[in-house]
């Protein structure tokens, strides 16, 4: 095959010249026709020491003014929600909403809705990368952080529910002093236990095996030596031998492969919560795949809120290309169609069941006292984004932000509706009652997203917030090498060449 | 002057495609303690180096085996034999209930071990002399460094030298302990 002499991709200076469309060489073809070359991934002509100095910059210099106000504004909403916490443990479960027959409230559907924001982060780093998707290299570090803060939000809320999270640690099997009294592990809470810390731990563990070589830039590039020093542990000691990429690449790849079926493991068992009672409204079999979508869908519109700040602020466009945000917004329109066509599913389930009650709760969610609230989830969840059968909205930032965050809100009514639909009208017309979250329960939610964004602000103040080393490997070597003329730079000041 | 420390050579390639090409150039002429550090994984290296595919992943294949042993164990030590309950009826044993566990278990110890036993290998698995870390070879930058350890039994400084100098390596230097670089 021809190649174009200059590398085409030294042609595209600015995000604002991608068009979404392969770059076409007439006539340079393998046959003598066109040549179509697919659009860079990063642009701006970049080198390879550009990448090092654009990404780890925002680790080596004083926060920004407006890094301050968001942190400020991040961790008093973080300060709310711990001071309601406490409260909550001071005044016990009666300051929220719970009542009976709504046992299951704010606190499961923040649970849940979190757990699905995290679902995405793994979804780009591990299938993603099976799937041999570039485009992820630009994305996934941010996305995988974004993981890890969303299960620790997610994890903070089945623990302030057991109404004496002091004895939390029962939940965990040990042979102790109580019998031994073990966990039940029939039970779908026992599961969560086991899913819910294993994604935790792994998603850290493939998320930490991704930084080590990145560790190893900050540390090339730190100036003073406690920052080496640190940098160095931190990468234990990373040198980019190719022997130990030997090890290093087969390890990430097994990873990505134990990732992909965890990813969708986790949510199914969320789902058991539900799905293994005998409820009206929870006891179905679409439930594990309808959660594991949801899942997906809601964290890829996180993503892309995130994204949308992060290319922004920290002056990333080219490496978080408008190219990237259509891929995300394709796949959030997939996954919301999907999402639309589960809803759908379970109203017809519902009728042609037979089943009586399941017929009731149905009507009921969608016609009855939170219809309003199903109306919202839907509206949002599978006609929002629609808007993205158009490319011009695929690629318009305002377009993504505004769908992304209406994603988020329907899908948080989404669990919502679940939750509170199966519960509020029982068996017994007798024992129907209504739910309404209180101060305590809003005070709780904002907190979760203060510790989430609080993390997170601290995570690109310490870390690459692009996985340096992968980017690098998706470059073109004939743009990014390094210029001829500046051959002898990276040669220490204590050597001299020969 | 002859350095009488010196830890090897060492050279660098712009591209990756130029070090492949070395690499396979350093093997054939039939150096054994040499290593390439590159800031980020190329394909076919190992080939090009001479090397086999990782053992990583038989490794993973027994931590997976031990996770599903060790959930499996438990969970029938604890529900059939330690403290069996009747729930419902159910027979003890119920192993459908215990699939999600093992899986999980099966997961958590691959992944971890994996991830431990990789870092463990990478630090472990390095020409006898590695390139001391006091040297900044700019191979996590953008530099593809190609290094060859004085231990290995063709070494000869001069000899080295001309090589690396033939196969079109650049900034071609000896190194010794201290890091300090000489002609």
């Amino acid at each position: 095959m021809t190649r174009p002499e200059m590398s085409p991709y030294a042609t595209v200076m600015d995000d604002g010249q991608l068009t979404g469309h392969p770059i076409v060489f007439a006539g340079q073809g393998p046959y003598g026709g066109d040549l179509e070359v697919e659009e860079p991934l990063v642009t701006g002509g970049k080198t390879w020491a550009d990448v090092d100095r654009d990404i780890c910059m925002h680790t080596e210099q004083f926060p920004t003014k407006r890094w301050w106000i968001a942190f400020a504004v991040a961790l008093t909403a973080l300060g709310v929600g711990t001071f309601a916490i406490l409260t909550l443990f001071y005044s016990g479960m009666g300051i929220l909403g719970i009542n009976t027959p709504v046992g299951w409230g704010s606190f499961i559907i923040n649970f849940v809705f979190w757990i699905g924001i995290g679902h995405a982060g793994t979804l780009i780093s591990a299938v993603l990368y099976l799937f041999r998707q570039q485009w992820r290299t630009g994305i996934n570090r941010a996305a995988e952080a974004m993981t890890l803060f969303a299960v620790a939000c997610a994890g903070i809320f089945p623990i302030i529910h057991l109404g004496r999270p002091w004895f939390a640690y029962w939940l965990v099997p040990y042979p102790n002093a109580r019998g031994p009294l073990w966990v039940n592990f029939n039970s779908p809470l026992a599961w969560d236990i086991f899913a819910i810390s294993t994604y935790g731990l792994v998603s850290l563990t493939f998320w930490y095996v991704g930084l080590l070589p990145d560790l190893a830039t900050v540390r090339d590039r730190a100036t003073h030596p406690w920052r080496r020093k640190i940098y160095n542990a931190l990468s234990f000691g990373w040198t980019g031998s190719h022997r130990a990429w030997r090890h290093y690449e087969s390890a990430y790849m097994i990873l990505a492969a134990f990732a992909t079926p965890l990813v969708f493991s986790v949510h199914t068992i969320v789902s058991f919560d539900f799905a293994t009672s005998i409820l009206p409204g929870w006891h179905t079999t679409i439930f594990p795949p309808y959660f594991v979508i949801g899942a997906i869908f809601s964290g890829f519109a996180m993503v892309i809120t995130l994204m949308t700040f992060m290319r922004g602020y920290f002056g990333l466009k080219n490496y978080i290309t408008t190219n990237h945000m259509e891929a995300m917004a394709k796949i959030l329109m997939l996954t919301g169609m999907l999402v639309g066509f589960a809803y759908s599913t379970e109203f017809f389930m519902a009728w042609y069941s037979g089943s009586e009650w399941e017929g009731f709760i149905f009507k009921n969610r969608a016609f009855g006292p939170y219809g309003w609230a199903y109306a919202v989830m839907f509206t949002c969840n599978a006609i929002v984004p629609q808007l993205f059968w158009w490319k011009k909205m695929r690629r318009n930032t305002w377009a993504l932000f505004v769908v992304s965050i209406l994603v988020n809100v329907g899908m948080w009514f989404e669990r919502f509706v679940i939750v509170v639909t199966s519960l509020h009208r029982d068996f017994l017309p007798s024992s129907w009652g209504m739910y309404a979250l209180t101060r305590w329960d809003y005070a709780i939610l904002i907190g979760s997203f203060g510790l989430f964004f609080t993390l997170f602000l601290l995570f690109v103040r310490v870390l690459p917030v692009i996985a340096i080393s992968e980017v690098k490997g998706v470059m073109d070597p004939k743009v990014a090498r390094s210029a001829p003329t500046d051959a002898a730079r990276a040669g220490a000041a204590r050597s001299q060449e020969v | 002057m002859m350095p009488t420390s010196t830890k090897g050579i060492l050279g660098h390639f712009c591209e990756p495609d130029e070090a492949l090409a070395a690499a396979a150039k350093v093997r054939d002429a039939g150096w054994k303690h040499f290593d390439f550090l590159t800031p980020f994984p190329i394909h076919g290296m190992e080939e090009a180096m001479g090397q086999k595919r990782s053992w990583i992943p038989y490794v993973t294949a027994g931590l997976a085996v031990c996770g599903i042993l060790f959930a499996q164990g438990l969970q029938n030590y604890v529900m059939v034999f330690d403290w069996p309950m009747n729930f419902g009826g159910k027979p003890h044993a119920a192993w459908p209930a215990f699939i999600p566990i093992t899986f999980e278990a099966m997961v958590f110890w691959a992944a971890l071990g994996t991830a431990l036993v990789a870092i463990i290998a990478g630090k472990r698995d390095t020409v006898p002399q590695p390139p001391p870390m006091v040297i900044q070879t700019g191979a996590t930058i953008d530099r593809f460094v190609l290094w060859i350890s004085a231990t290995d039994p063709k070494w000869n400084p001069e000899e080295a030298t001309a090589f690396l100098r033939s196969i079109g390596a650049q900034g071609v230097r000896l190194v010794d302990a201290e890091g300090g670089a000489h002609a």
